[in-house]
């Protein structure tokens, strides 16, 4: 495959198109609020000495509802698409998703078990709920995905085929413990249950936000430097070991670095599938197979699809909002189609 | 002189005081809660309300209103676009998160219980009368609610003498799919006891069935809760797909009603006692004359 763009010319088109994300996701929402305003208060939230008054409208929703949420899209955007790349780097496969290793359906056993097993106990506390939530998901995301690596080692090697195996045989698993719980729930829970799944950026608050954006941020610069040996896998196993690259240790790092990515966004942000798989195949199409490029072009685009994705779902039927999740396939399957079938002619 | 100096400050005063509370009170209404909608459109405040939630289906005209869309899934920046001054909804009304980034938006965030039972419908009614400025109509509005189940339970106890409980089960929509059997601890399930029926399910929650365990219940009534099945002639299409329904005694005897689903969410709502005389009518057909 070669590429179609030149690197350099990807990563600018990307980081405009990025900070474009940012400035829409910042100035377009229910309220309208007029763009010196939202200026204004966005120097002012940058330090600068701008008085506040008549502002405190736009300060609020700019500051406690938009800032915040514009940032979990980022991280979330950015961390499903590293962990996408991660993963089809390890499978040597480009149909390869997070979800592959567990962490999903692990997350959604983790969410399930909260939500139901919450409103079991007489409902949770209010002000705890949402903490437990993100807490059980992370968990449950981190520990199917520590079951299904160490069903893939055998005698100090992973295999990659076993690992794959386990994968889905434990997706199966938690799937259907998922599907019991759904089966024990009552109708408000199920509701509840039902929209974790399909995800959503609402309700973002900065106590929330900070142990994602650690994790990501950890993950999007630790990833990166794992370039060269990805490209190396690329070649196969062996012949990447040959190059002088420890491969258990590059596979650890990879699920490792997924689970937690993944693991965290979904906590945060519930269920947004798609991304993980088509970001990376995507600036693939555009830039060719070189983890170099690929990983950080695939954070920025990753980030940016998921900011438009969140405009669409805010603003399609507001004052109601749609879940995230129906948005980014909906705008990013065609786009995808549109691609393959351009690359193809 | 000074007598009427006093009379002027005194009414001065009063006058000033009214309006001070006038403006007290929040203009501009959210409602995430299909019961609560209802009654704020009872106690005459539907002109203030700006936005609904999707469980706000009565009376139709609120559906002309912006929607907040699901009252689990409300978006601060949605809702604060319409300006309310208060938003009120039940418990089920969320997320959290959501909710304190209302309130620090300055909203008043009313959280009303959805409990049947009329000691809570009572404290709602007050609460809302005081909100709207019509404290007496709330009062009177409860009155009238208590006295009609009140007549519900008289005309009951009637009927029962002569005629035994009939075994009920309540299918609720799965629009297409397979109807989910209210059991215990649901709304339905109340609502099926206050109108004098037994509910055959001995589950918890709504519960999907096999097709051979409902016709083993042989239910006497047939109670559907869903807007599909709504009309004589979608109820024959579903009875000549499922033989076996249409064997139990209820469809034989015809004895098969319909429910409006809206009234199973959100707590007593103003048109409960109607539909519960037109459901007990249908429970005991031998007391000729419903309750009046």
């Amino acid at each position: 495959m070669t590429a179609l763009v030149k690197p350099k010319t990807l990563f600018i088109g990307l980081a405009l198109l990025c900070v474009l994300a940012i400035w829409l996701s910042l100035a377009l929402g229910p309220v309208s609020l007029p763009l010196l305003d939202t200026l204004r208060v966005a120097l002012r939230l940058m330090g600068a000495p701008i008085e506040a008054q008549g502002l405190e409208q736009a300060e609020l929703i700019l500051g406690q509802i938009r800032l915040p949420r514009t940032l979990l899209g980022l991280a979330v955007g950015g961390v499903l698409a590293l962990s996408g790349v991660a993963m089809q780097g390890l499978f040597r496969n480009p149909l390869a998703d997070p979800g592959l290793v567990g962490v999903s359906s692990g997350a959604a056993l983790g969410a399930a078990i909260a939500i139901v097993g919450g409103a079991f106990f007489g409902g949770l506390p209010q002000a705890f709920g949402p903490y437990l939530l993100s807490l059980c998901a992370f968990l449950g995301g981190l520990g199917v995905t520590a079951l299904v690596y160490r069903l893939g080692r055998h005698n100090g090697q992973t295999n990659v085929a076993t690992m794959l195996l386990a994968g889905i045989a434990l997706t199966a698993l938690a799937g259907s413990a998922v599907g019991l719980f759904t089966y024990l729930a009552d109708d408000a829970t199920l509701r509840t249950l039902t929209f974790w799944n399909l995800g959503s950026l609402n309700g973002a608050s900065y106590s929330r936000l900070w142990p994602l954006l650690l994790v990501s941020a950890a993950v999007a610069l630790w990833l990166p430097r794992r370039a060269k040996a990805l490209n190396a896998l690329l070649l196969g196993e062996s012949e990447a070991s040959h190059l002088g690259v420890d491969v258990e240790r590059l596979k650890r790092e990879l699920v490792f670095c997924t689970a937690l990515g993944v693991g965290a966004a979904v906590a945060a942000a519930g269920m947004i599938g798609f991304v993980g798989l088509v970001v990376p195949h995507l600036v693939r199409l555009l830039a060719g197979p070189d983890h170099r490029v690929l990983l950080p072009a695939s954070v920025l685009a990753g980030a940016s699809l998921l900011l438009f994705a969140d405009l669409v779902a805010r603003l399609a039927l507001a004052p109601a909002e749609l879940p995230i999740g129906i948005v980014t396939a909906f705008i990013g399957a065609p786009f995808f189609l549109y691609l393959l079938l351009r690359g193809r002619a | 002189m000074r007598l009427s100096a006093s009379a002027i400050a005194l009414v001065v005063g009063l006058l000033f005081n009214l309006g001070a509370h006038a403006s007290e009170r929040p203009q501009r209404w959210v409602s995430a809660g299909g019961a609560l909608s209802e009654w704020v459109t009872a106690l005459g405040g539907e002109s203030n309300l700006v936005g609904v939630d999707t469980t706000s289906q009565h009376p139709a005209s609120l559906k002309a209103l912006p929607s907040i869309g699901y009252q689990r899934q409300l978006s601060a920046e949605g809702i604060l676009s319409l300006r309310p001054q208060i938003l009120v909804g039940t418990e089920e009304m969320g997320p959290p998160p959501v909710l304190a980034q209302i309130r620090s938006a300055g909203v008043q965030v009313e959280m009303f219980s959805a409990q049947p039972d009329l000691p809570t419908l009572k404290g709602t009614l007050q609460h809302l009368g005081k909100l709207l400025g019509d404290e007496t109509k709330a009062n009177e509005l409860f009155s009238g609610y208590e006295q009609a189940l009140d007549q519900q339970k008289n005309w009951l106890t009637k009927a029962q003498a002569t005629q035994k409980a009939p075994g009920v089960l309540l299918l609720l929509g799965h629009s297409g799919g397979k109807p989910l059997i209210a059991g215990k601890d649901t709304a339905a399930d109340w609502v099926l006891q206050q109108a004098g029926g037994r509910n055959l399910a001995t589950h918890s929650g709504y519960k999907p069935f096999s097709v051979e365990s409902l016709a083993g219940l042989s239910p006497d009534v047939l109670v559907f809760s869903d807007r599909a099945l709504s009309g004589d002639a979608a109820r024959a299409a579903l009875f000549r797909e499922n033989p076996i329904l249409a064997a139990t005694p209820a469809a034989k005897g015809g004895r098969v009603f319909e429910l409006d689903p809206t009234l199973l969410v959100g707590g007593l709502g103003p048109r409960l006692p109607q539909s519960l005389k037109q459901l007990s009518a249908g429970f005991y057909p031998s007391q000729a004359k419903p309750a009046p």
